[in-house]
């Protein structure tokens, strides 16, 4: 198989998905790209996660409580989900519609919320505002349940324009006006929570959308430019409407897909960094009306997505550099103990799941890597890499030995970098790479003494891979 | 005076009590699984917890009247320890076993908590274990171990001796798809729940099939992954349909009989933390006047039992707690 087919799914698969093993990436090549994108574009069609098996193994997933128990599960479905991209998708929309732990204090909240993104990520944008919109666990963490027809409170009037839809503004104007947000605060009055059951003595009900017309601003509102008596669901069918949503969408997607894009609060000044790419996506927005996988379909079939020369300009985030390495070495598929920790490690990165730390979310791209995540994210993927007793990473180590009976250091840290990755690096790194591996000349693994070193090696120069610049991008 | 009835009418039932609470320790239970009942009414309730609680994993020792007794075991791998626990069982001396479903192991404590003993060897060959869920003890203390992963039923002697084993993996009649619970009557017949066939399967003493009763769905009758199950003197079935959220009860020819969808009022131990924390009275009560039915239902029930007064014991799994039911030759007035 050509080369160039295994590099270019496994940056499918990586961006798409939480990476794959190299087995999967090598069946997935030849299976073919646009199949493959076709795959990845319907969840349906793949199989679904066993829930009863899930649950049975894990008995307290079901109607989890803790926060610890939401995360964990979220993580084992990035790992074993084989629809990958509706996993990544949802972890897309957490990371725009921020709300979080601290404040809504239960993860059961939590874990529903992050199901709404994992069920209607992919479909119309208006049907996903309007879930989102009467999420028990949003109205409360944006204070639309402290929003009364005669006492409003803006929060959430606001975030929904500047945060979830618009954007506060685009080619040097804004999108909106103070007027327009607070009309549309009023829109959202009456739509609250009914009372639930407390923790004590048997554990929370889930939190349950309640509408109440008495509390609900009914007189007429001006958002937009249009008058009329609005609820919510106008606001959103207005908002949807607008150029302004559609580039919001469009410059999200290319930022989290494609490349990183400056951080948002830049975005009505900055341009998109690929403006054709841009507006590709805002007619799919159109032509589909509102469709999020007709914008994915037209990103993932683009050049602009293929291009080599986006391919490791990504920045990859705590959970994508958690969950693609355990994907790549084998680890937590099925059901074993073990996966708390795994499922923390994000969070030591600097990416707490399920607990952003603003509504404005998490800052990305080179903002996700400081003095001490780096060195997390180099001890976590070392360690993992380095361990040539798991069985993904002994797999590995047999393929390079397949690779010819003796290998110069140049061949050795092409074929480990080939097996990590792809991974392209600088001619600076291969020099220090291929350094190291001189020192201790050509491999071979004749002997049983020889295949021992020859293991001990590749674990080492797996490290080193781990340890360079280039592998925190994907 | 004139009435009609529909269905079987010889049997009704009465809602009793809960017992319980959510606690990691102490007077509680966290995520139990099964349950054993000695001849003197002490309950064993054994508590898978979660991972990163681990303190909630343990065996938790009460009386039918919410009387705390002791807790013993805890989360690992040496002796007395357990990971994965999915159901316990006494023998006639009131030693208790453990199955765990991870370290592929049967352990025997004596009735006050001691270790004793353990065995199980990982792997499919005679006598070894992938996955053991549920347990059974004979009158002549013989262990029935549901070796789920292996879909089938092992027959041992208490200190692990292999004797028999019968199953394949399946959905013909006398095959298993990932089996759970299992049940014995007064006559030595065995009944394994045979979950993701979602049917409950009847054998004689010596594995020979007899009948199967239930199908896919949540219609009367339906089950939705069932595990746990008990027969009780009459030679009734009671099957916890764990994905349907009740319990239901077969005649012993399979006829369906009623099912329970949970009654449960605040146990004692419950009034007994609401009291300590007056906010949440205010909540509960709230919430409470919305939807007065949430709090009583069976939220995932993994076991059932008979104890010793022949009341029905229910496990409500998420619920943390014991629902219990009287069976009675009188109709209830309810």
């Amino acid at each position: 198989m050509a080369e160039q087919d295994i590099a270019l799914m496994a940056h499918l698969l990586r961006r798409a998905g939480f990476g794959a093993s190299r087995d999967e990436i090598e069946a997935k090549a030849t299976q073919g790209y646009d199949s493959v994108v076709q795959e990845l574009l319907n969840p349906e069609t793949q199989e679904a996660v066993p829930e009863d098996l899930l649950i049975r193994y894990n008995p307290s997933y079901y109607e989890a409580a803790a926060i610890e128990n939401n995360v964990q599960q979220w993580v084992w479905r990035m790992i074993n989900s084989p629809r990958q991209l509706q996993e990544k998708v949802t972890l897309f929309w957490h990371m725009i519609f921020c709300a979080g732990h601290s404040k809504i204090d239960s993860g059961q909240e939590m874990g529903l919320m992050v199901d709404i993104f994992r069920q209607n990520g992919m479909g119309k944008f208006d049907d996903l505002l309007l879930k989102l919109s009467t999420n028990p666990g949003m109205m409360y963490y944006l204070d639309n349940t402290e929003s009364h027809k005669a006492n409003l409170n803006e929060n959430y009037g606001r975030e929904l324009l500047e945060l979830f839809s618009l954007g506060v503004g685009m080619d040097e104007d804004f999108n909106y006006s103070e007027d327009d947000v607070k009309a549309c605060a009023r829109a959202f009055t009456g739509w609250n929570i009914a009372p639930s059951y407390p923790p004590f003595p048997h554990g929370r009900s889930p939190w349950v959308f309640r509408f109440d017309p008495a509390d609900h601003d009914s007189s007429d509102k001006t958002f937009l430019g249009e008058t009329g008596n609005w609820n919510g669901e106008d606001i959103i069918r207005i908002a949807c409407k607008r150029p302004a949503t559609a580039r919001f969408l469009a410059r999200h997607l290319y930022n989290y897909f494609v490349a990183d894009e400056p951080q948002i609060p830049a975005w009505r000044l900055t341009p998109p960094r690929d403006q054709a790419a841009i507006e590709a996506m805002e007619k799919a927005y159109y032509d589909s009306d509102h469709s999020i996988k007709a914008m994915l379909e037209v990103l993932f079939t683009s050049d602009f997505f293929k291009d080599e020369a986006v391919r490791y300009q990504k920045v990859k985030n705590p959970t994508e550099m958690v969950v693609s390495l355990l994907r790549m070495t084998g680890e937590f598929k099925g059901y074993q103990p073990g996966l708390f920790e795994a499922s923390q490690e994000p969070k030591y990165m600097g990416m707490d799941l399920m607990n952003p730390p603003t509504v404005e979310g998490w800052h990305t791209g080179r903002e996700w890597i400081d003095s001490g995540t780096l060195v997390e994210r180099i001890n976590f993927a070392s360690d993992l890499l380095g361990n040539t007793e798991l069985a993904g990473v002994r797999s590995l180590v047999d393929r390079l030995m397949g690779l010819g009976a003796k290998l110069t250091p140049e061949q050795f840290v092409n074929g480990c970098l080939d097996l990590t990755g792809p991974v392209v690096v600088t001619s600076d790194t291969m020099g220090q790479l291929v350094g190291h591996a001189s020192q201790e000349g050509d491999l071979s693994h004749g002997s049983d003494a020889e295949e021992s070193e020859f293991t001990r090696r590749t674990g080492e120069m797996f490290q080193m891979i781990a340890a360079t610049a280039e592998f925190q991008f994907e | 005076m004139a009435t009609h009835f529909f269905g079987l009418t010889s049997r009704t039932y009465k809602y009793s009590h809960a017992v319980g609470r959510a606690e990691f320790a102490g007077t509680g239970f966290r995520n139990p699984t099964d349950m054993a009942i000695a001849a003197d009414g002490t309950v064993y309730i054994c508590n898978r917890s979660y991972e990163n609680r681990p303190d909630g994993v343990h065996i938790t020792v009460v009386t039918m009247d919410e009387e705390y007794i002791t807790e013993f075991g805890s989360y690992g791998e040496a002796d007395g320890e357990f990971m994965w626990p999915t159901s316990v069982a006494l023998d006639s001396k009131g030693n208790l076993f453990l199955a765990d479903e991870w370290l592929n192991r049967i352990t025997k404590f004596t009735k006050d908590g001691e270790f004793v003993s353990k065995w199980g060897v990982a792997g499919s060959g005679d006598g070894e274990l992938k996955g053991p869920s549920g347990l059974a003890i004979d009158a002549d203390d013989n262990i029935f171990v549901v070796d789920a992963g292996n879909n089938r039923v092992q027959k041992f002697s208490l200190d692990g001796k292999y004797i028999s084993q019968f199953g394949s993996e399946g959905s013909a009649d006398g095959q298993f798809n990932n089996p759970w619970g299992i049940a014995l009557d007064g006559e030595g017949h065995i009944y394994i729940a045979d979950w993701r066939n979602d049917r409950i399967q009847k054998f004689t003493a010596d594995g020979k099939w007899e009948a199967s009763i239930g199908s896919t769905g949540s219609g009367i009758g339906q089950l939705n992954r069932p595990n746990g199950l008990a027969i009780d003197a009459d030679g009734d079935i009671y099957v916890a349909d764990w994905m349907n959220n009740r319990v239901q009860v077969f005649a012993p020819d399979g006829r369906y009989i009623t099912e329970f969808h949970g009654n449960a009022e605040l146990s004692k131990w419950g009034r007994d933390k609401l009291a300590a924390n007056p906010d949440m009275i205010r909540q509960r009560s709230l919430a409470y006047a919305n939807n007065p039915g949430y709090g009583q239902g069976l939220a995932h029930p993994c076991a059932v039992k008979i104890d010793p007064q022949g009341r029905i014991v229910i496990i409500d799994h998420t619920r943390n707690r014991l629902q219990v039911y009287i069976k009675e030759a009188e109709p209830a007035l309810v």
